[in-house]
């Protein structure tokens, strides 16, 4: 009896699989090669994006050292060149906030911003400070080197002036702690590449799985809401124009903010759509993964309104004016819809992707509900 | 009609099979609570948050910081004290009491085992899982070897229920016809050795998984009542709650329903069990062998039957109350908890609040993650009654901050069972105007196709 009964079920259930199946339009067959996509990531993207930012860190270093020999204008506008290209450089790093790089809190210790003027002035005259500190992440990276460079009503005045040795030092410090970090950090992907790219399971931490979740915290923290929503004031209800990336060399009628964020949205596209740091080949990526589960979106691909998305950001931040500074003082509405069009893409990272991939949080137990 | 209830209370049974169950419960919720320590969730859940969730009615259970851990001792103390039948009522009550103190203290966490552990723990109050094998017979110097079947009855009706409503809730034309969402689950258990690759893979597989689960669920209380079919059906169960703990994080709830079918044996199982037990604590039953303790006739109490009655009587209607709503129930989840609605959705969200400030003509949105902790923010964004909790929440905080005159507006997207997300919350609802209750909660957009 028992038996025919689960023959019964058995074929029925079977029947009706067949009967169904193909018109679905999930029709899922995990066939994905996780493991190319992850090597694609680590040899095309983090690890050329690490060694630029090395080349471009060791250039500041170079520069950092004639300015401490010779602090006339000419040394400084080079430094202020190496200290833009780095920063540029560190766009295509900050996303990977993976292995020693979030052990040593690299992200914030390169790029917490506004930085804390008090601090770092307390910092030079006291010379008593530990840059491993959280107190201090907000007197140290690109942000602070920002403020000694471009901070000051006469620069060559203060690095020749009586406390001259004591800023000089503490520039050479923060430039040498990021060289530092750096080069730890890319020791340690060389020696753990391996590891990376085999961690290919569906926990909360394998490789695959923190990379994701973090290219979606970075976009929503890093890029939407440090670069464009707490400057907008989304978060504060009116504008904070001092809390925009690179807030000194702003002042100064530059455009760097825009430029960094620009730079920054190029990174996340690049890295979604699986493209090579240095040039335009194309390997495993986010979008192909996608496409692979084949997951729709009102018709189109979910990777394509995705990218869609980032398009129209693109556009909106290139709409704005060069000077972010001038855009919030002289017409901040156009930042907030520009907030708009970069916060669309959040919704479909957080819900949509996440959903497709189903990428598992294993957080607490659950029984789905 | 009324003979017949009287015979039927009247009629006794062994009471072995409630000794085993008392045992097996008590070193099950021990276990439960252990682990849930050692995984540094007491922490994580009950003492990091700065604000927590609380069940509609429940808003005045007082948050107690790390007074919590007293809570888990007592929880702990009284599971031990329950394993051994000593001073059994104190020990269930005060299991029930503490238990369901923790679950009331944070909503964010809501397991339908859980719930299922406090509506279990409160039935066992009015059970006499200590009449025989159990401490408390040394003590009182009687036990009672026979007691009224209803006893034994109500355990075994109580677990009837839950799975057949797990299982009328599984009749939804998502879990039927699409095989969703275990279609969204399987194929990302690829990792799982063996079967990850291959049948994990398989539309047949979620298809047979989904039938095979509303029919395991709706037809397995009958299968283990019926003698003759109760061995399979038995290792049915184990087969089913063993698979599901391998592809879901469902925690101890396997082993609790394992442990729990093993009610449906006989008399004669049981006291097999009993003996073993007895060979192991050998050494120590017979320091207490002196005492002589009497077989005394267990007598049912009229004012627990009623008590029961109405308690059965509960828990029929709960489960049905998403029936005065209309919609997907799944979408608005009013009426979905308590209701044994187990793995049946995969629901994402993303929710974030506006603040308007109605003097100044100004607005600002809140970062969350100020507030909740990250399981929190999950929970929070596609449920409902946790969206409009928090958004009372945040106008409490922003009145405290100064603002006077503000109105609080959801942009909230919601995906369920892999649709494209949608909109969640009408964005153009003040959620400050509007209280919870169990009115039809019309700010809630109706789920697209």
């Amino acid at each position: 009896m028992i038996k025919k009964v689960i023959t019964l079920f058995t074929v029925a259930t079977m029947f009706f699989s067949c009967g169904s199946g193909k018109e679905s339009l999930n029709d899922y067959n995990d066939g994905f090669n996780r493991a190319s996509l992850l090597q694609n990531i680590a040899d095309n993207i983090i690890l050329p994006s690490y060694n630029n930012l090395n080349q471009k860190l060791e250039a500041l270093e170079v520069s950092t050292n004639n300015f401490t020999n010779f602090a006339n204008q000419n040394n400084l506008e080079q430094l202020r060149l190496d200290w833009l290209n780095a920063y540029l450089s560190w766009q295509n790093v900050e996303m990977f906030d993976i292995g020693m790089a979030e052990e040593i809190d690299f992200r914030r210790k390169m790029n917490a911003y506004p930085c804390n003027v008090t601090r770092i002035s307390l910092n030079i005259s006291s010379e008593d400070y530990d840059l491993n500190s959280s107190n201090h992440y907000s007197a140290q990276g690109f942000p602070t080197l920002d403020y000694l460079l471009n901070g000051f009503t006469d620069p060559i005045q203060v690095y020749n002036g009586p406390e001259s040795s004591k800023h000089l030092n503490y520039l050479n410090n923060l430039v040498q702690d990021m060289l530092t970090n750096t080069n730890n950090i890319i020791n340690e992907w060389n020696s753990n590449r391996e590891p990376f790219i085999t961690s290919t399971e569906n926990t909360a931490t394998s490789s695959l799985n923190k990379l994701t979740n973090d290219f979606i915290f970075y976009y929503e923290k890093g890029f939407r809401a440090n670069k464009i929503g707490i400057p907008a004031g989304v978060f504060s209800g009116s504008p904070l124009p001092q809390n925009i990336e690179a807030y000194y060399h702003n002042l100064n009628n530059n455009n760097t903010s825009k430029i960094l964020a620009l730079e920054a949205l190029t990174a996340i596209m690049k890295f979604f759509s699986g493209i090579y740091f240095d040039n335009t080949s194309e390997g495993n990526s986010l979008k192909n993964y996608l496409n692979h589960l084949n997951a729709l979106e009102d018709g189109d691909t979910l990777s394509n309104v995705i990218i869609t998305t980032f398009n129209s950001a693109e556009t909106a931040i290139n709409d704005l004016d060069d000077n972010l500074m001038n855009q919030i003082n002289n017409n901040n509405y156009q930042l907030l819809v520009t907030y708009d069009k970069v916060q669309a893409a959040v919704p479909l990272l957080k819900i949509d992707m996440i959903g497709s991939l189903n990428i598992d949080v294993d957080y607490i137990d659950a029984d789905g509900d | 009609m009324t003979t017949r209830v009287k015979q039927y209370i009247n009629s006794y049974t062994d009471s072995s099979p409630l000794a085993v169950f008392r045992i097996g419960f008590g070193l099950m919720m021990l276990f439960s609570i252990v682990r849930f320590w050692n995984k540094g969730w007491i922490e994580k859940i009950y003492i990091e948050p700065s604000f927590h969730f609380k069940y509609y009615g429940f808003e005045w259970i007082n948050s107690i910081g790390e007074g919590v851990y007293i809570l888990f001792i007592l929880c702990a103390l009284s599971a031990c004290f329950i394993t051994l039948g000593f001073k059994y009522r104190p020990a269930i009550i005060t299991f029930f009491l503490s238990f369901t103190y923790i679950e009331l203290l944070e909503k964010t966490v809501y397991l339908n085992h859980y719930y299922f552990i406090c509506v279990l723990s409160f039935l066992l109050i009015f059970l006499p899982l200590n009449s025989s094998f159990s401490l408390d017979n040394f003590i009182s110097k009687t036990k009672s070897i026979s007691v009224p079947r209803w006893t034994i009855d109500s355990i075994k009706l109580m677990l009837c229920i839950v799975y057949i409503y797990a299982g009328l809730a599984k009749i939804n034309s998502d879990w039927l016809i699409e095989a969703l969402p275990l279609k969204i689950w399987l194929p990302s258990k690829y990792d799982i050795p063996l079967i990850g690759e291959t049948l994990m893979q398989e539309n047949w597989v979620h298809f047979a998984m989904s039938w095979g689960g509303m029919l395991y669920d709706l037809l397995i209380p009958f299968l283990l009542l019926y003698k003759r079919t109760r061995t399979f059906a038995f290792l049915l169960v184990v087969f089913f709650h063993v698979f599901t703990r391998v592809l879901f994080p469902i925690g101890v709830f396997p082993y609790i329903m394992i442990i729990s079918a093993l009610i449906f044996f006989d008399a004669q199982f049981h006291k097999w069990i009993i003996n073993i037990l007895k060979i192991i604590i050998d050494p120590i039953s017979k320091k207490l062998s002196h005492i002589n303790i009497q077989n005394v006739k267990f007598n049912s109490n009229k004012k627990i039957i009623w008590v029961l009655t109405i308690f059965f009587i509960l828990q029929l209607t709960i489960p049905l109350r998403h029936l005065s709503y209309n919609g997907n129930i799944m979408w608005h989840e009013q009426g979905y908890r308590f209701s044994w609605r187990v793995m049946l959705m995969e629901k994402l969200g993303y929710t974030t609040f506006k603040i308007v400030d109605k003097d100044k003509n100004q607005f600002f949105y809140v970062q969350n993650e100020d507030f909740l902790t990250s399981y929190q923010e999950k929970q929070m964004s596609f449920q409902p009654d946790f969206i409009l909790e928090y958004a009372h929440f945040l106008g409490k905080n922003f009145k405290n901050q100064g603002y006077d005159d503000i109105a609080i507006y959801a942009d909230s997207y919601v995906s369920l069972n892999g649709r494209r997300n949608q909109r969640y919350i009408d964005p153009e609802i003040d959620l400050l105007e509007i209280k919870d209750s169990f009115e039809n909660k019309k700010w809630i957009l109706p789920l697209k196709k």
